[in-house]
């Protein structure tokens, strides 16, 4: 021990009050970051790993320290007055938040923001401040910092404001920096860049860096070694690539195993059983025995010690070398459904459809509103059985063409043909057996389901509008849709507030069913959920598909995921579908320069660093804007000239039955792209 | 749940209010009306427990009998308004864009006369009567009711349970009634509690200024006001009545105010 | 550019609503059941004075027109004749309009400071034994009708103490800020209403501020506290409660009708009850439609000061 550790947290336990018993959210957590070390902490919701990042700075709203030390440079922490925690905050520790829109004063210039935790801790006078802060935005990569200070927050995109937090938290030279999921809330090709500044930044500030998420493959990217949490305990921890590789938890197995992106699409993910513990009576024996596949009557008895399972790498589990069975165990382990290859039927056909929409800002008087082009001009094939993803940023349109689908929203232009017929605009212009056999996912379960039905009220709502079976059979037939979708029969007189996330979702599926569809748009129906319920919920759309032959259309900002399901993938950019095709292809070689950064910036398991880094700049054009020429050209990282601003690409046709539309030939961008040359045809 | 001691008062004392309401011409043990010229202006005293007014006619037994003229009209007004509000609101929320634009800016027209003088307004041209003000206070609740229900309907409607059920196909009455309705209970419920209070005091107010109602009603705020040229020699004239209408507004708005903290904090545990 | 646009907006928006509202109090008036005639004379008329009256006052045309020759002779100033006091409206209107809103004005400035504190008090140490006293002593001024604290007030401080006047009689021609003793009281109960509504406003939209995630970016900036408070969370909490004070502006006018009667000071209100008693319509119709506009100018105010405040609207 030749240096001081710049934390150490001893046996920290915090609770929340929450009616007559205490809500013991961390118990028992231990952890210390060396100097310039970056320390990830993950943990599914629930896991009490904001509550960590908090009680680091001693504000916890609510909840108080019940026992245990945290030290900063050997300084207990936890029992300072109010003036001594002032001298700390923001100055020896400072804090990156995970919503920079709320973080941020709307009301003050950024500069200020930034510049008045130098003056109060005495570090600058009123100028000094504010060339610091000037100083500060350049470092944090963003333009024109002269002008950027005097800027108000909503002025700028998320990832703008990003970096102002960023700015913010590294202004006094902090020794610490708690970054609490940073980049959640934020598109994937964002994400990458502040991952990246991040990255950059810690080998140029000296400082420790305790990084929050409760995204695995994000804690890779940038820490040297990460704990893991679960419901207030810490179960493992060792260095990244090692806990990643060889997990000694079966808590950290199940939740490697659940991340689509680390799974092959032919296997089944791992998802976790059962739900978090309830931590006003926290159980005597080991905090996972409930939900693991493992556990014996020795696991309830007693807490596990924290077992050395490897050098600088401890597990909280009695059988560590037995953690990976419980992959083997994973709950029905039935073989994914072999996908059959070659043509299919076309079940649905969307023809150059638009959707266009003027903002109604009342009386306007010297200027005609500009119509949002959500949608324009999309063309896709859905075939029968098989699932086609549509992924794209947010902005990008791709929910607006969901809900056309449905008709949610009617058309400006085109047209879509279901079974070769054409669909009315709204879904009460189509007829019965149409609406029937198109059902809809929504994202959200909290909102998806009436909170004032019941379950069985909700499931059976479809199958008494569509008639689909005698009034006599609903229960019956309702008691059928929440077996196939494994829902206990007696969910059927509960209420959603009752049931968890991924339960409601479930629920959700089973109201869909019921109508025996053709084709079931999914509108991100995972990315509310924790990632090893987001598996259960893949795995039960899987299996139904592979059942009855449905048909998806996936919508997802998720790249990971989609790769997981889909068999055909359309990326849409702007309104407009900038390639499409089969989903392996288009992930393996990415042709299009916006399919290729969106792909560059996933972060995966793998490790860092080996693809070719390409990153989007800037933000994309006002929805509102008429753009001429190709709608990715002014973010596109190889624009080749003013064709591209000017004329709109061409669609070229590859062999493998992918098309994408840009200016540069596909073999040029297959050599620039370093990737194999896919052969065009026509 | 949490009961405060304030709620328990309250709701005790409303249940007298509303026993008196029933019954109050029953119990009070003189006539509200009869003169008695002997004993006028008499101070609290037995029999007299709040005194006598210039005719000699038991100041109790006239608030007693008074609490209808008071209670009753607030009731229905708060009804009839919450019930428009509901209806309008409901619909201007689930529609929005023009429909919703042009139903709000006549909600607006209403909104731009201050309460009490729309009230004066409908009551002196309609005719002073008790119907004329429970209407004229039914249309001065309308449009706060309507802001309030829309603003709530306009939330729920962006719920993707309601984007289910249009994706199904649902008729827009069953969205309404039976998807956006049951959801909107909550706020109804809580905006009818403080129309009621609001009621009582806007009743209060115009049978002060002598506005639908006539002598010799009991209605307390018609006592003060006829109380008022005698409040330098009799001052429990004024003050008993004016107790009645304090007490019972600060009930009725305490009981409100409960309800609205009922039901609109739901029971969150924190955890981060 | 957007802030201005926004602003003529609501001017326009305004205009237009003004017109409606002269529409529908005219509509009240003259269409609803009750024939004005009518109630003008009261119950007791013979059918031929009703007729010299409907005659005299134009009644017999068709109602458009006569909301058109109505509304257009408004426009330019002239209210009509008063019935009861046989002058013309205008003036009379205008000159207890002034009255009326000194009162208000003096009540506003008395009661925006003490309720901006109050407010801010209660929600810095929200369900403390601060909170609970000032919100509970607030609700219990809220419950009250004007006319019971006017009375117990005069009751107090004129009837058993004697220090100030139990009305507000001012003489003609004299300024009301002469009779400074005599607006006390009424002042006092204005104010008392006002501070009920908008302390709890300002309480509401701090307690909210003071949960918002940038207040917690303020604190763990180690900020002194007062800082946090003042600078972090005031300032984004005053834009609510500003928009309040404006619209209470105008619904305190409207309010006036009590309090001046309770006083016998010469406003508005005062004025209106006094031509409801006279059966004087034509006063009733111009006072209610000031009133109205006024109430509408004080949103007006409320709109554009928070679109000057808004910084999501500066460039």
């Amino acid at each position: 021990m030749s240096q001081q550790a710049t934390l150490t947290v001893e046996h920290l336990s915090v609770s929340y009050d929450a009616g007559d018993t205490p809500l013991r959210a961390v118990r028992d957590v231990s952890f210390s970051i060396a100097p310039g070390e970056a320390y990830g902490l993950i943990g599914e919701s629930g896991s009490g790993k904001t509550t960590v990042a908090f009680a680091m700075m001693n504000y916890l709203r609510g909840g108080r320290i019940e026992g245990g030390r945290i030290l900063l440079q050997g300084q207990p922490i936890q029992d300072l007055p109010k003036s001594e925690l002032r001298q700390i905050r923001g100055n020896k520790v400072a804090m990156v938040y995970q919503d920079p829109m709320s973080s941020l004063n709307p009301g003050i210039r950024v500069g200020e923001q930034i510049a008045e935790a130098l003056r109060y801790h005495g570090i600058a006078d009123r100028a000094g401040a504010r060339a610091r802060a000037v100083r500060l935005l350049a470092d944090v990569n963003l333009p024109d910092p002269e002008a950027m200070v005097d800027r108000y927050p909503h002025q700028l995109s998320g990832g703008q404001q990003q970096r102002i937090v960023i700015a913010m938290a590294l202004a006094c030279e902090p020794d610490l920096v708690i970054m609490d999921e940073p980049t959640t809330g934020l598109d994937v090709t964002t994400e990458a860049v502040i991952l990246d500044l991040i990255r950059e930044l810690r080998h140029k500030i000296n400082a420790s860096i305790l990084f929050i998420s409760h995204n695995i493959a994000v804690v890779a990217k940038v820490c040297d070694r990460v704990g893991v949490l679960y419901a207030g305990e810490l179960v493992e921890e060792g260095r990244v690539a090692e806990v990643i590789r060889r997990p000694k938890h079966p808590y950290t197995v199940g939740l490697v195993a659940s991340m689509p992106s680390g799974t092959d699409r032919s296997q089944r993910l791992a998802s976790i059983k059962g739900s978090l513990p309830d931590l006003t009576k926290v159980p005597q024996g080991c905090i996972f025995a409930d939900r693991c596949l493992i556990s014996r009557d020795v696991c309830l008895a007693e807490r596990p010690p924290a077992i050395e399972v490897g050098p600088a790498h401890i597990s909280r589990c009695l059988f560590p070398d037995e953690a990976q069975d419980v992959i083997q165990k994973a709950e029905a382990r039935v073989v994914a459904p072999a996908r059959a290859a070659g043509p299919a039927e076309t079940v649905m056909h969307i023809d150059d459809l638009k959707l266009w929409y003027t903002r109604r800002r009342g009386l306007r008087v010297w200027h005609k509103p500009q119509p949002v082009r959500a949608v324009n001009g999309v063309t896709l094939d859905i075939e029968a059985g098989r699932t086609l993803a549509v992924v794209g940023e947010s902005g990008s349109g791709k929910s607006t063409l969901a809900r056309c689908v449905v008709g949610l929203v009617p058309p400006t232009g085109g047209a879509i043909e279901f079974h070769g017929e054409r669909l009315g605009g709204r879904a009460r212009q189509r007829g019965v057996k149409t609406r029937q056999r198109i059902q809809i996912i929504f994202q959200n379960p909290e909102s998806a389901l009436n909170p004032q039905r019941t379950v069985g009220e909700i499931i059976a709502r479809p199958l008494k509008l569509y008639n689909c079976v005698e009034p006599s059979r609903i229960d019956e037939r309702v008691a059928e849709l929440m077996k196939a979708v494994n829902l206990p029969a007696r969910y059927a007189s509960r209420y959603p507030h009752q049931l968890s996330g991924g339960e409601k979702q479930r629920v959700s599926i089973a109201r869909v069913l019921g109508t025996e569809p053709d084709l079931i748009i999914c509108d991100e129906p995972t990315s509310a959920l924790d990632i090893s319920v987001q598996a259960a919920v893949l795995n039960a759309l899987s299996d139904l598909q592979a059942r009855h032959g449905l048909s998806y259309m996936f919508i997802s900002h998720d790249l990971g995921v989609v790769r997981y399901i889909s068999d055909r993938v359309a990326v849409m950019y702007l309104g407009v579908v900038v390639e499409t095709g089969p989903t392996e292809a288009v992930f393996k070689a990415p042709h299009h320069p916006y399919t290729e950064s969106l792909v560059a910036a996933l972060p995966d398991l793998s490790g860092n660093g080996e693809k070719p880094e390409v990153r989007l700049q800037g933000t994309p054009p006002s929805p509102t804007a008429r753009i001429k020429g190709c709608v990715f050209a002014s973010r596109c990282p190889r624009k080749v000239g003013a064709i591209c601003e000017t004329t709109p690409p061409p669609v070229q046709n590859l062999a493998d039955g992918r098309k994408l539309a840009c200016h540069i030939p596909v073999d040029e961008l297959a050599r620039l792209q370093g990737a194999v040359p896919a052969v065009a045809v026509g | 749940m949490k009961r405060d001691a304030g709620f328990v008062l309250s709701a005790i004392f409303l249940i007298v209010i509303f026993v008196l309401v029933a019954f109050g011409s029953l119990i009070a043990p003189y006539s509200a009306t009869e003169f008695s010229p002997s004993s006028s202006l008499l101070p609290p005293q037995f029999p007299f427990i709040f005194g006598t007014d210039e005719f000699g006619r038991d100041v109790f037994s006239r608030i007693l009998s008074g609490a209808s003229f008071t209670l009753l009209p607030a009731l229905a007004a708060a009804a009839l308004g919450v019930s428009l509000g509901t209806i309008t609101g409901l619909v201007a929320g689930y529609l929005g864009g023009r429909g919703d634009e042009i139903i709000m800016r006549l909600m607006d027209v209403l909104l731009s006369f201050p309460a009490l003088i729309l009230a004066m307004l409908i009551v002196v041209m309609l005719g002073g009567n008790v119907v004329n003000v429970v209407l004229a206070i039914g249309v001065v609740f309308w449009p706060r009711s309507a802001r309030l229900v829309r603003s709530a309907a306009m939330d729920i409607a962006l719920s993707e349970f309601i984007d289910a059920a249009r994706a199904r196909g649902e008729s827009t009455l069953y969205i309404l009634i039976r998807e956006l309705l049951p959801n909107l209970w909550a706020f109804i419920i809580v905006d009818f509690a403080l129309r009621c209070s609001y009621g009582i005091l806007l009743t209060a107010s115009l049978s002060y200024l002598g506005i639908g109602v006539h002598p010799p009603t009991p209605a307390w705020g018609l006592m003060v006001k006829d109380a008022q040229q005698y409040i330098q020699f009799a001052p429990w004239l004024v003050f008993f009545p004016c107790l009645a209408i304090a007490l019972i507004s600060i009930c009725t708005v305490l009981f409100g105010e409960y309800i609205r903290r009922q039901l609109a904090t739901p029971t969150r545990i924190a955890r981060a | 550019m957007q802030a201005i646009e926004l602003i003529l907006r609501r001017v326009v928006l305004m205009i237009v609503i003004l017109f409606a509202v002269s529409f529908l109090t005219f509509l009240i008036v003259h269409v609803l059941p009750g024939d004005v005639a009518n109630a003008i004379l009261g119950d007791l008329a013979t059918p031929d004075q009703v007729e010299l009256v409907r005659q005299r006052m134009g009644l017999n045309e068709p109602v458009l027109l006569r909301y058109w020759h109505w509304v257009t002779a408004f426009a330019s100033g002239d209210f009509g004749m008063s019935l009861a006091y046989n002058t013309p409206i205008a003036p009379l209107v205008f000159e207890r309009l002034a009255n009326s809103v000194i009162l208000a004005l003096i009540s506003l400035a008395v009661a925006v400071p003490i309720s901006v504190a109050l407010g801010v008090l209660a929600a810095m140490y929200q369900g403390s034994i601060i909170d609970r006293i000032i919100t509970g002593t607030v609700v219990l001024f809220f419950a009250l009708p004007e006319y019971v604290v006017a009375l117990m007030l005069i009751l107090i401080f004129s009837i058993w103490l004697g220090w100030l006047p139990g009305s507000s009689l001012i003489p003609p021609g004299g300024s009301v800020l002469a009779n400074f003793p005599a607006i006390v009281l009424p002042v006092t109960v204005v104010t008392v209403g006002m501070l009920a509504y908008l302390s709890q406003v300002t309480r509401a939209s701090m307690v909210a501020a003071l949960r918002a995630n940038y207040v917690r970016t303020a604190d763990l900036k180690g900020l002194p506290g007062y800082i946090v408070v003042v600078k972090h969370a005031l300032r984004n909490a005053m834009l609510p409660a500003l928009v309040e004070i404006g619209l209470n502006f105008g619904y305190t006018l409207g309010g006036l009708v009590i309090v001046e009667t309770v006083f016998s000071y010469a406003g508005i209100g005062q004025l209106l009850m006094m031509a409801v008693q006279s059966r004087d319509i034509p006063t009733i119709q111009a006072v209610v439609i000031v009133i109205a506009a006024a109430y509408g100018i004080g949103n007006l105010i409320a709109d554009v000061i928070s679109i000057a405040l808004n910084p999501k609207l500066r460039t």
